[in-house]
């Protein structure tokens, strides 16, 4: 395993620049996630790792190996594609060993590897099957096996679960996680699913526009977003958003009013992640709080929680995430006390032109 | 249902299968007999092939192997990388896609007489090699074109993956990507074989001599005598049979094909 390098990382379609000149640190073992919408750059960057991209500007560097203008089978990368890539003329287990035969490994070897591999994924009895005749999962199971056996510096998943249906998503997620622990695998992994961006990662990385907008512990950019995007993508419900005004030390957005802001005066945007929106009555008494009084529009029940869209009286609509046994009081169309810690109150720049 | 099916069908056989079982018959017919078409009670006779037999028409499906082997031959060797590069590199640009087949639509007479000229100032009139040249103008563009389709279907990632696997290129070329249109290249090549094998027209006008293929053998029966039909007929089946038995290998391969190449614009 190795650490990865990128600098400065550039990549340029014609006029338009995919990655503009990203720079990231992976540490050797790493399980990291580059996660945020279409067109951010991330299946980019990841496909310039792997050598599949030529790299307009910048350098790539793989352990102290500069790797930037080599071809991918010298680069020692393995890949999970979105959707497998298993040649479909060969059985699975020659499927696994091809990485291995190119490399001209001992057949001995090539076939420890495979019933090492076969183990570890519960592959046994699919070894002499063609892919065409196995599941999802299954071609899932055999892709990363494949992967796997090749022992590579770092290993590459571009959206390797999103063909996948959810219950199966949630398993593959955990097992994954597994593996790299297992392996202590260096991972650069893919994906659009914020949900499954947090899960994955040690750290996780979102990007916007070709840049990356945050990187960090996953805990850590939930709990403090640097701008606005970061906060609205990563969560879900996502995080409500209101415009709002300092002036003094005191800040009014919406229904709310806080007191004692440090921010300059001015407008400003205010995020409130939905489960920091709390009922005013389940705050123990005295703890300094927000309340606001709102119409309960819509409840939708989530099991353990449930998802509650307001209407605050003189403010837009916001969503609140609660426990159910607490919610079950509540009724559509009602009014009730809401409340949110001064605390949860995070602050963005205002957007500019509004 | 059923009895509208065997309505279908056996007007089918009559308008397809009909003309082959009148040339059958005719190659078994004495020249008296032959004046009647109509009959189909005679006293038959192989003198019709053992004629044809005794004319050296074997020379003749001889040249046509020869000339359908090679230009398919050659066409692979062209046909395959070309139609890799316009599908997946986008050589040429998009209209190659098509454009290529353009030159089905030149009608044969527009470069039959520049060929001609050619053949007959490099000296390789009446040869098979100006025939397997003039073959390669409309086999070539045909079977590059089928082969576009059946790239096309291939998924880029398959590629990708053996290029991070350990291959350059061209290894990941011949190991994974074709593989995977091998059924289409057998049908292409059938194909191929097939137009070549058929054509008349140029087989005629730049080799009619003593290195002439059997569609030219065949229209050699048209003599200033008439027509000598029996033997016609037995010249007919000896050149029919093979591009049955194929058309009835590729088929299906040969829809699919089409159709892929149809659907990707």
């Amino acid at each position: 395993m190795a650490s990865v390098r990128l600098e400065a990382l550039t990549k340029r379609y014609g006029e338009l620049e995919a990655v503009r000149g990203i720079d990231l640190a992976i540490p050797d073992g790493q399980f990291v996630v580059l996660v945020g919408p279409s067109g951010c750059g991330k299946t980019s960057t990841l496909r310039m790792i792997a050598g599949l991209e030529e790299v307009s500007g910048g350098r790539i560097l793989i352990g102290e190996r500069d790797v930037t203008k080599l071809p991918p089978k010298d680069r020692d990368v393995a890949m999970v594609f979105q959707n497998y890539a298993l040649y479909p003329h060969m059985r699975v287990r020659d499927n696994i060993a091809f990485g291995l035969r190119a490399r001209h490994l001992d057949p001995t070897e090539v076939r420890r590897r495979i019933s090492w591999a076969a183990d570890l994924l519960g592959l046994g009895e699919l070894l002499d099957r063609k892919p065409g005749a196995l599941s999802g999962g299954q071609q899932q199971r055999v892709a990363i096996g494949r992967a796997i056996v090749r022992e590579p510096s770092v290993f590459l998943f571009d959206e390797p679960l999103s063909n996948l249906d959810a219950k199966l998503r949630v398993e593959m997620r955990t097992e994954l996680l597994r593996i790299q622990r297992q392996l202590r695998a260096t991972v650069v992994y893919v994906t659009h699913d914020q949900e499954e961006a947090m899960a994955l990662s040690d750290i996780m990385v979102v990007m916007r526009d070709g840049r990356i907008e945050q990187q960090g512990a996953p805990g850590e950019i939930y709990a403090h977003p640097r701008s606005e995007f970061v906060g609205s993508f990563v969560g879900s419900p996502a995080m409500n958003l209101l415009d709002g005004i300092v002036s003094g030390g005191q800040l009014r957005a919406g229904p709310l009013v806080a007191d004692g802001v440090s921010a300059v005066d001015g407008p400003v945007r205010v995020g409130i992640r939905p489960e920091e929106v709390l009922l005013a009555h389940a705050v123990p008494v005295g703890e300094p709080t927000i309340a606001f009084e709102a119409t309960i529009e819509v409840i939708e029940a989530l099991g353990p929680r449930v998802v509650i869209s307001l209407a605050p009286i003189g403010g837009p609509p916001m969503k609140a995430v609660i426990e159910a046994r607490p919610a079950a009081a509540l009724r559509e169309t009602a009014r009730a006390r809401f409340a949110v810690r001064p605390d949860a109150l995070h602050l963005f720049p205002a957007r500019i032109g509004g | 249902m059923k009895r509208l099916a065997a309505v279908f069908v056996s007007v089918w056989l009559l308008v397809v299968a009909f003309p082959y079982l009148w040339v059958l018959l005719a190659s078994l017919k004495t020249p008296h007999d032959l004046i009647d078409p109509r009959s189909f009670v005679f006293a038959p006779t192989l003198d019709n092939w053992r004629e044809v037999a005794a004319s050296g028409i074997g020379n003749s499906v001889l040249s046509s192997a020869i000339v359908g082997l090679a230009t398919v031959g050659i066409g692979v060797v062209v046909a395959v990388p070309g139609a890799y590069a316009i599908s997946r590199w986008h050589a040429g640009g998009e209209a190659t896609r098509f454009g290529i087949l353009l030159s089905e639509v030149l009608p044969p007479a527009v470069l039959v007489v520049p060929l001609f000229l050619l053949a007959y100032n490099l000296g390789l009139r009446d040869t098979l090699v100006a025939v397997i040249a003039s073959h390669l103008t409309f086999v070539l563009p045909v079977m590059t074109w089928f082969m576009v389709g059946f790239f096309d279907a291939v998924p880029k990632e398959l590629e990708e993956q053996a290029l991070v696997d350990g291959y350059g290129r061209i290894g990941a070329f011949i190991r994974i990507v074709l593989p995977q249109v091998l059924p289409g290249l057998g049908a292409a090549m059938i194909f191929g074989f097939v137009l070549s094998w058929n054509d008349l027209f140029y087989a005629l006008i730049l080799a009619g001599g003593k290195a002439r293929t059997l569609p030219v053998a065949v229209a050699g029966y048209n003599t200033f005598r008439g027509v000598e039909l029996g033997q016609m007929a037995v010249a007919i089946l000896v050149s029919v049979v093979p591009v049955l038995v194929a058309s009835f290998v590729v088929q299906k391969r040969l829809i699919r094909g089409i159709s892929r190449g149809g659907l990707k614009v």
